[in-house]
């Protein structure tokens, strides 16, 4: 058998250029293949970020029943206990605090019904992105407890600039008894979406603690998670784990279900059309592979006449083509990780589309993963030698006369 | 709701916007005592009033008749007269709760908290305003000043509010009737110096025990015709009030 | 051609089967793109919504559209629109029993709204809001849940009338509505246009004219078809990309991946048609040595080379599109089922289409012409400059 081996090897290195072509065009099939799994999985963190990284984060434990009216009174149950598991769970790569309410904020030129979000500048910035989105002042620096960040929309209507006065009132929990409270606008934001750069404004965690008269409770912790994907698990352990002492831990999708659903649909369409590729890749292998063996029938036809059993000559061939394969795949690993890698680290962004008003530019970074290098070259192996089994079972049959009778 | 111009600091019977010192040409008072007795001015331990709002906007404008009963600084009760549409309606206030009632539904509501922030029947008063106050005394500090136009007969002072303190205003500069210590206007100031807000205090009146300005005058300097105009037609302070002014029943009766 | 049968339909299966799998990918991702835009727009947001100018970026009460009627008239004889729907809305408080809420009031037109974004199929309980003006209201499930209350319930409604007057009734809860938008569901209190106008005391005027279209792709042209048919500068007339934006950058992001991975097939495609050509040019060096031999000149061995291939490719091209036509045809009626339908609002999605697109034929077409012409070209010109004996010596 190994003589049949050697024989594939010598072959393939006798035409060389024959050899070259074939297997650089089942390599580039191979490349496109790791290329294209790692952009699909770049396209869902993608759209998983641009639902979660802004404000939302994977998932989020709060006490339950708090997400339907934002009642001050209903802050998330056993937090010590929360916080030290948490920080024990590897999946959980970041967690912050928040506490939020319902408010109004007033200036000498108006007013405004807002949403008012107490966090931990430190633990915040990892996971949500208005440390980034800060286009005016800064996001907590020193430890002002009466600084303020809010979004330019809402700077806007209340005609205020870095340094202005504004009174926030809250409904203290539980009583009920208004408080009020000075702050001085430190930072404005600008996300580009309306209900955040209107509605949402920022306080340190305490101050907003504070107000609520709620001690060191807080309303949410909002986490994010290892792989963006476990966010999307509605039978991940944590939810289940989390949801005790009459709190609820949930995934992003049920918050923003719309955004799931479209996810899901989009996904499913890439997939198809990755199942496409598959397609062109095999057929390429199989034209490929045909015409290199298929031309060859007079070389094997000579290697009949000369004795070589069927069996023998089948052995070989299927040899050759996995000789091929194996040609293909290592060029089709070295071109698949260096375009991968550079576009991983250089992202993709010709959309062409107008950014005014986004802050954020979401390029498409394609991930690679070491199962794109194990996987598709196995299958490229396995396809390869498979229909090498056609040529080889013809060459088996056939009559060496016939194979010698060169045609023009 | 709607956004009229803020009279974020005004109790409907503190309507006070700006009070202030007052110095006399003797160097007699001191400024606190000055502001204490201007603190007073609308302040009562209980008081009844019968008023009339007049909101002027830039897309319609309605003037409300209503009476108004407080009691200490959590319980107040408003009804009111008119016009037709609004006849009937009442709001009680009770500490931190709030109720309407509602004449055509016939039904009683309760504001939460929450709500209690957004305006006030749609007027520029917030219904936190029907209670909260700062007092001249206590949370401003005061000095006397000369402006170019001033008038003899009147005393000017510019105020500002202490340190922390949520009020939104940087200054706040009043002229006083020296004679009667009655406040004649006050202009509020953000903190770029920007006339932000005038209130007009006229038609000086004997009303129960004291001597006010029974109209105030409300007008926003950075939005077109809009003013809010309060008129006092009667009151009367430290009164007593009869049985259970300030119960849910109460809102459904016709008083 | 005919006589290397094989070789002929190698390079005949690469071409035609390179095309038709790339046809088939375009005609699916920009099928199934324009399907999640319009089932989610449609839904609710509608294609193209018009509002008074400003009033996107600060909406009050006060910015109405006074002529919708005309309006829509207007719109309706607009070629690509398929229907339009008025909407009032305003802030307000909805009370039962001890329970307040904060409410955004939305007063439609129940049957205009069924025929531009089905609205009915969201009523969850009860029934919808019939065709005339009554006190009947419906409420997104979250705010039922809040109010504790259940059809046939009494909801007092409480807000202020656009002339500043205080607006209050009772309405009755007939059904409960579910959008799959859980802010819409929190605080939406949908009722009849007319008893909305009534109770806030505008006039016949809207704040909003949603519309949807028959083809996402004519999104822009119909757009500003509608823009210079009202030719009303006070009228701000956007496309979803406008008013759904978050969305729409979601989407985008996904778009691009999408571009990325077709033009990966169309690469590959290309690469394809190469090999294929090349080698086969490349192992009938011997032929076009002998045909030399016999005295035929360089430029007819290229003209022959290159009349041999556009033949092929022409085949392969036309057999793909025919194929891919079919294909895609049939994905477009039937679609694709999802191995687990995805629920959202009101509605079940379980299909995905796909959509015959002009450009599901030209690019595969053109991809594939140019390699293999190109292609075809250099060894053509070499082998027309083969020594006829050094071509013929080989094994």
């Amino acid at each position: 058998m190994w003589i049949y081996v050697k024989l594939a090897f010598r072959n393939m290195l006798r035409n060389k250029r024959r050899s070259f072509i074939a297997g650089t065009a089942i390599g580039i099939g191979l490349a496109s293949l790791i290329f294209v799994d790692a952009v699909m999985i770049g396209m869902d963190r993608n759209m998983i970020e641009s639902a979660t990284s802004t404000f939302l984060g994977d998932g989020q434990i709060q006490r339950k029943g708090f997400r339907r009216t934002l009642q001050s009174d209903l802050t998330v149950q056993e937090l010590p206990w929360i916080v030290e598991n948490l920080q024990k769970e590897d999946i959980v790569k970041h967690f912050t605090n928040r506490a939020m309410s319902y408010a109004t904020i007033s200036s000498p030129a108006n007013f405004s019904s807002i949403e008012l979000i107490g966090v931990d500048p430190d633990t915040e910035k990892y996971v949500s992105e208005i440390d980034e989105a800060v286009s005016e002042g800064d996001y907590f620096q020193g430890n002002n407890a009466r600084d303020i960040v809010i979004g330019t929309k809402l700077a806007e209507i209340l005609e205020v600039g870095l340094g202005s006065r504004v009174v926030v009132t809250v409904a203290q929990a539980g009583t009920g008894v208004l408080s009020q409270e000075l702050f001085r606008i430190s930072g404005i934001f600008k996300f580009g979406i309306t209900e955040m750069d209107r509605g949402m404004v920022f306080v340190r965690l305490h101050k907003a603690q504070e107000m609520l008269g709620i001690g060191d409770d807080v309303h949410s912790v909002t986490l994010v998670l290892s792989d963006p994907s476990f966010g999307l698990d509605g039978d991940l352990f944590l939810w289940e784990k989390y949801s005790r002492f009459d709190n609820e831990a949930i995934g992003w999708t049920v918050i923003l279900p719309q955004v799931e659903a479209a996810f899901a649909m989009s996904r499913f369409s890439a997939y198809l059309v990755g199942l496409i590729l598959f397609g062109i890749v095999a057929l390429g292998i199989i034209n490929t592979l045909f015409m290199s063996l298929y031309e060859r029938m007079f070389e094997f036809g000579v290697l009949r006449a000369v004795g070589t059993r069927p069996f023998g000559i089948a052995q070989m061939i299927v040899y050759e083509a996995g000789a091929l394969a194996v040609l293909s795949i290592v060029l089709g690993c070295i071109l698949g990780f260096l375009v991968t890698y550079i576009m991983a680290h250089v992202g993709f962004d010709f959309t062409g589309i107008e950014y005014v008003g986004v802050t954020f530019r979401r390029l498409l970074y394609p991930v690679i993963r070491i199962r794109q290098f194990i996987e598709y070259p196995l299958w490229v192996f396995a396809i390869t030698t498979l229909i090498g089994l056609y040529p080889a079972r013809y060459a088996a049959k056939l009559l060496p006369s016939n194979a010698m009778r060169r045609t023009l | 709701m709607n956004r009229h111009e803020l009279l974020f600091r005004f109790g409907i019977i503190g309507l006070l916007a700006a009070v202030l010192c007052f110095i006399q040409p003797a160097p007699a008072q001191d400024v606190e005592e000055i502001v204490r007795k201007i603190d007073e001015l609308y302040r009562a331990n209980s008081s009844y009033a019968r008023m009339e709002m007049e909101i002027v906007t830039p897309h319609w404008q309605r003037t409300l008749l209503m009476n108004i009963w407080t009691e200490g600084k959590e319980k107040t009760f408003i009804r009111i007269l008119s016009p037709p549409k609004e006849k009937g309606v009442a709001t009680l206030r009770l500490k931190t709760e709030m109720w309407n009632y509602l004449p055509r539904a016939n039904k009683v509501i309760k504001i939460p908290p929450s709500m209690m922030m957004s305006s006030w029947m749609g007027s520029d008063f917030n219904n936190d305003d029907l209670v909260k106050e700062f007092t001249w005394q206590d949370d401003y500090t005061h000095r006397l000043i000369r402006p170019e136009d001033a008038k003899p007969e009147l005393l000017y002072i510019e105020s500002r509010p202490n340190e922390d303190l949520p009020i939104v205003w940087e200054k706040i500069v009043g002229a006083v009737e020296k004679e009667r210590i009655l406040p004649v206007w006050s202009r509020y100031y953000d903190e770029d110096n920007r006339l932000m807000r005038i209130i007009n205090y006229s038609d000086v009146k004997r009303m129960g025990d004291r001597l006010i300005p029974s109209v105030m005058e409300v007008i926003p300097q950075d939005k077109e015709d809009q003013k809010t105009i309060l008129r006092y037609l009667e009151a009367a302070f430290n009164v007593r009030h009869k049985g259970d002014i300030f119960s849910l029943r109460n809102l459904r009766s016709r008083n | 051609m005919l006589r290397q049968k094989r070789r002929t339909a190698l390079t005949l299966l690469t071409i035609f089967g390179g095309f038709t799998l790339a046809a088939i990918s375009i005609g699916w991702s920009d099928g199934t793109y324009a399907y999640i835009i319009d089932m989610f727009t449609r839904n609710r947001l509608g294609h193209i919504e018009i509002h008074k100018e400003d009033y996107l970026d600060r909406p009050s009460i006060y910015k109405r559209i006074q002529n919708y009627r005309e309006v829509g008239g207007r719109i309706n004889e607009i070629e690509g629109v398929d229907s339009w729907a008025p909407r009032i809305f305003a802030g307000g408080l909805a009370s039962l029993g001890d329970k307040t809420a904060a409410v955004q009031l939305i007063g439609m037109d129940p049957e205009l709204e069924e025929t531009t974004t089905g609205f009915n199929k969201n009523v969850l309980k009860g029934k919808p809001l019939a065709a005339h003006p009554s006190r009947e209201v419906l409420l997104g499930k979250e705010l039922a849940q809040i109010l504790k209350a259940q059809v046939g319930s009494e909801i007092v409604l409480l807000t202020q009338a656009a002339d500043g007057s205080l607006a209050n009734d009772v309405f009755e809860l007939i059904g409960i509505v579910d959008t799959g938008d859980e802010t819409t569901d929190r605080l939406g209190l949908y009722m009849n246009l007319g008893a909305a106008q009534e109770l806030l005391v505008t006039d016949d005027e809207v704040h909003e004219i949603i519309i949807t279209i028959h083809d996402l792709k004519h999104i822009d042209v119909i757009t500003n078809a509608i823009r210079s048919r009202l030719n009303d500068p006070q009228l701000d007339v956007q496309p979803w990309q406008v008013f759904a934006k978050s969305f729409y950058d979601a989407m985008r992001a996904d778009q691009q991946g999408m571009w990325v991975m077709l033009a990966v097939i169309i690469l590959i495609v290309a690469v394809g048609v190469l090999n294929t050509v090349l080698m086969s040019v490349l192992e009938r060096r011997r032929e076009y040595g002998l045909l030399k031999a016999v005295g035929t000149r360089p430029g007819q061995i290229v003209k022959l080379v290159l009349a041999e291939l556009f033949l092929i490719t022409m085949g392969g091209v036309l057999l793909g599109a025919g194929l891919s036509i079919v294909v895609n045809w049939f994905l477009s009626i039937h679609g694709i089922s999802l191995p687990t339908p995805i629920s959202y609002g009101g509605a079940d999605f379980t299909h995905m289409y796909a959509e015959i697109t002009p450009r599901s034929l030209y690019l595969p077409a053109i991809t594939v012409f140019l390699s293999s012409l190109l292609v075809g070209l250099a060894p053509a010109l070499k082998a027309a400059g083969t020594e006829p004996a050094e071509a013929m010596r080989t094994f």
